[in-house]
């Protein structure tokens, strides 16, 4: 096997890779602090695409209609997110997980049905911006440069994240109060606006992963569900509730599935669950994660 | 506002219908058909189509002196959703026949309720070839479109074509459909060119998300054709994936596609970004370049009409004919009696907007075959068309 093809193969999977880690990330975040599985996720998602799709429409005639549309829908989504937690989801704390997972699904109905009275069944799509159009010959490989943009992107959101959390007084409260927030409420913090804080930016990384892959994919009812499954992959694989562990488990999803497919070419799905069930044999708690007491 | 458009019509028929028929009951047809989720881009324009038919019957005066009344439903692309729907609208609805279903997965199994109750039961677009297989027949039993084998089997003729081929690859979604027509396909382009060597065979899952390790790993095989069954947003998703991978100009856009993508719902959601000059077949391409069937003019015109859409869907078509289909049956029957339109359909000639089909004896099947063309850049409209679209009969195909 020429070694070109497996380079070629290996990007391939980072690309993969790093847009589940977009999409993984505020997934990963919202369930670290809060200690919610937010299934609408996906939801979120799936709205940050059908309004990046409609900014483009309104802006046909701007050459940077997309890079607004895509800050417009990524804001949008952050926006319906702070609204949902301040009226719903802050009943929710400290209860079963089982009362969030049917809350969040039936966010999920909602929603979906929601965008199809909107914007109808037909599937939609997006043009990758001019700037971004070509690509570049590495090694006997095309890499296209919206491709070598999300590379890129993937890993700047990681270290930009993970730097507000550890280096900011912001990031220090919010790690506070996923330690112990009634604590951190007694030392006169106000854990409420730290919540809808985090969630307003799970909802912004939703909604921008959305804007961003409508260049790379179709605009469909159900792309919802579809991905929120690879997204709770990842975040499992890696460990609940670890950042960095979501991070490392995008990664090596989108490597296991690439040459998941060179080794079993029939069974594309099977690599990856194969990666999931040996993961939590081994480590239940994930990759990155610590095991709960 | 589907349901009160349907509505509307309905009483507006019976309010101008003389006193002795309105005073009959209405023929109920069933319809479960995924009306959400993401089969519901094509859920929604084939019960679109079913309900321009039955208007236009119903504007004439209907079926044997009586009314056509669709009940739909959603189905969700559900098998089990499908077959409780089914059941209900048997039982509790009192439908006399059922038309509907998309996939695979849910027409065998809305199958097994018709046996059961002796209903009639059309299915429009499912392809796969378990549906009327031998293991699988009853006399109530029928289907529209072309199965998975003529499907793969229309797309080997026009790969055999491309003389220069000689290494060619696959690559369809993981189930039923993409299995079989894929077997179908490989079976045929062996017979038919047996110094064609198949270099690759991809599975993506279906609403696989990135295609990208896929398209990577099938251009390290240096296919020179490729045969793709990756249909709907899926090959939106594909072609906006692997056009800048350099994957179709790899192959000198030798790609042929049998999932429907050369209609105009995919070349609209894809527009400039369309892979031109690849291969594909449509149920109805719409947009029909070349000589144009003055049928098939005159029903696209009504269907955007019908449904306000500028251009219409090729999936309306298979609704449309499917109720044409069963309406026919039932003149020639003289009844909406289950038994008696079942032996009617048998060997029944239908007139469809692209030609006449008849249903065979044997297989339950109409002899349809498939609309292929390529797809080309048009000035007239902002997204690509199927050139000249070429009918493959079946007679040649068939077993």
């Amino acid at each position: 096997m020429p070694a070109s093809f497996l380079f070629g193969q290996f990007l391939g999977g980072l690309t993969t890779a790093m847009f589940l880690f977009l999409i993984a990330s505020g997934l990963s975040l919202v369930f670290g602090v809060m200690r919610v599985l937010n299934f609408a996720h996906g939801s979120f998602y799936m709205l940050g695409a059908y309004l990046a799709w409609q900014v483009v429409q309104w802006l046909t005639s701007s050459g940077y209609g997309f890079w607004i549309a895509v800050v417009a829908a990524a804001a949008g989504v952050a926006i319906l997110g702070g609204v949902i937690e301040r009226l719903l989801f802050r009943h929710l704390y400290g209860r079963e997980e089982l009362y969030q997972l049917l809350f969040t699904y039936a966010l999920v109905l909602i929603l979906g049905d929601a965008a199809k009275a909107i914007w109808g069944t037909q599937q939609l799509s997006v043009s990758r911006p001019a700037i971004l159009a070509g690509g570049v010959e590495v090694f006997h490989t095309v890499l296209p440069f919206y491709n070598l943009f999300i590379m890129a992107l993937g890993p700047a959101v990681a270290v930009g994240v993970w730097l507000v959390l550890t280096r900011s007084t912001a990031g220090r409260l919010v790690r506070a109060a996923a330690l112990d927030r009634e604590m951190l409420a007694v030392l006169g913090a106000n854990v409420g606006v730290i919540y809808t804080g985090m969630f307003v930016a799970s909802s912004f990384l939703a909604g921008l992963s959305g804007a961003l892959v409508t260049p790379i994919q179709s605009i469909v009812p159900g792309m919802d569900v579809e991905i929120i499954v690879e997204a709770f992959i990842v975040v499992v694989i890696g460990g609940l509730g670890s950042f960095w562990g979501t991070f490392w488990g995008s990664v090596l999803y989108g490597q296991v599935l690439s040459f998941g497919i060179l080794i079993f070419p029939s069974f594309s799905l099977f690599s990856v669950f194969a990666l999931m069930a040996v993961i939590l044999i081994i480590r239940p708690w994930g990759l990155f994660g610590r095991p709960v007491r | 506002m589907r349901r009160m458009g349907a509505l509307v019509v309905a009483c507006a028929a019976a309010a101008l219908a003389p006193w002795g028929a309105a005073a009959e009951s209405t023929i109920r047809i069933g319809f479960p058909m995924p009306l959400s989720g993401p089969a519901a881009v094509y859920g929604v324009p084939v019960t679109k189509g079913a309900e321009l038919a039955v208007a236009d019957i119903n504007a004439q005066g209907g079926v044997l002196g009586r009314k056509l009344e669709l009940l739909e439903r959603d189905s969700k692309a559900n098998a089990d959703e499908a077959v409780r729907l089914s059941r209900e609208l048997i039982l509790k609805n009192n439908a006399d026949f059922l038309i509907g279903t998309l996939t695979s997965s849910e027409a065998p199994a809305v199958s097994t309720i018709a046996k059961e109750n002796k209903i009639v039961f059309i299915a429009p677009t499912a392809k796969t070839i378990q549906l009327t297989g031998p293991a699988n027949l009853h006399p109530y039993i029928f289907r529209l479109a072309s199965n998975t084998d003529i499907e793969g089997r229309t797309g080997a003729t026009l790969v055999a074509r491309w003389k220069d081929v000689k290494r060619v690859a696959t690559i369809a979604p993981d189930y039923a459909y993409g299995r079989d027509a894929v077997a179908a396909f490989i079976d045929f382009i062996k017979k038919a060119r047996p110094d064609i060597e198949i270099v690759d065979q991809q599975w993506p899952k279906l609403g696989q998300s990135d295609f990208t390790p896929f398209i990577n790993a099938q251009m390290g095989k240096r296919p020179d054709a490729v045969f793709c069954d990756v249909y709907g947003g899926d090959f939106v998703t594909l072609a906006k994936q692997a056009g800048p991978l350099g994957y179709f100009k790899a192959i000198n856009y030798r790609l042929a596609d049998g999932g429907e993508v050369g209609s105009v719902d995919e070349a609209r959601a894809l527009g400039a970004d369309y892979p031109f000059g690849l291969w594909s077949d449509a149920y109805d391409p719409v947009v029909w370049s070349g000589d144009e069937p003055p049928e098939h003019k005159a029903f696209v015109e009504h269907l955007r009409a019908f449904t306000k859409d500028p251009y219409g869907s090729g999936w309306a078509i298979m609704g449309y004919s499917a109720v044409e289909a069963l309406a026919a049956g039932m003149k020639k029957a003289g009844s909406t009696d289950s038994d008696k339109v079942s032996k009617a359909l048998l060997g029944l000639t239908f007139d469809t907007p692209v030609g006449k089909r008849t249903f065979n004896t044997a297989t339950h099947e109409t002899d349809s075959g498939e609309f292929w063309g390529e797809m080309v850049k048009d000035e007239h409209y902002p997204f690509a068309i199927m050139k000249e679209p070429k009918y493959l009969a079946q007679g040649p195909l068939t077993n």
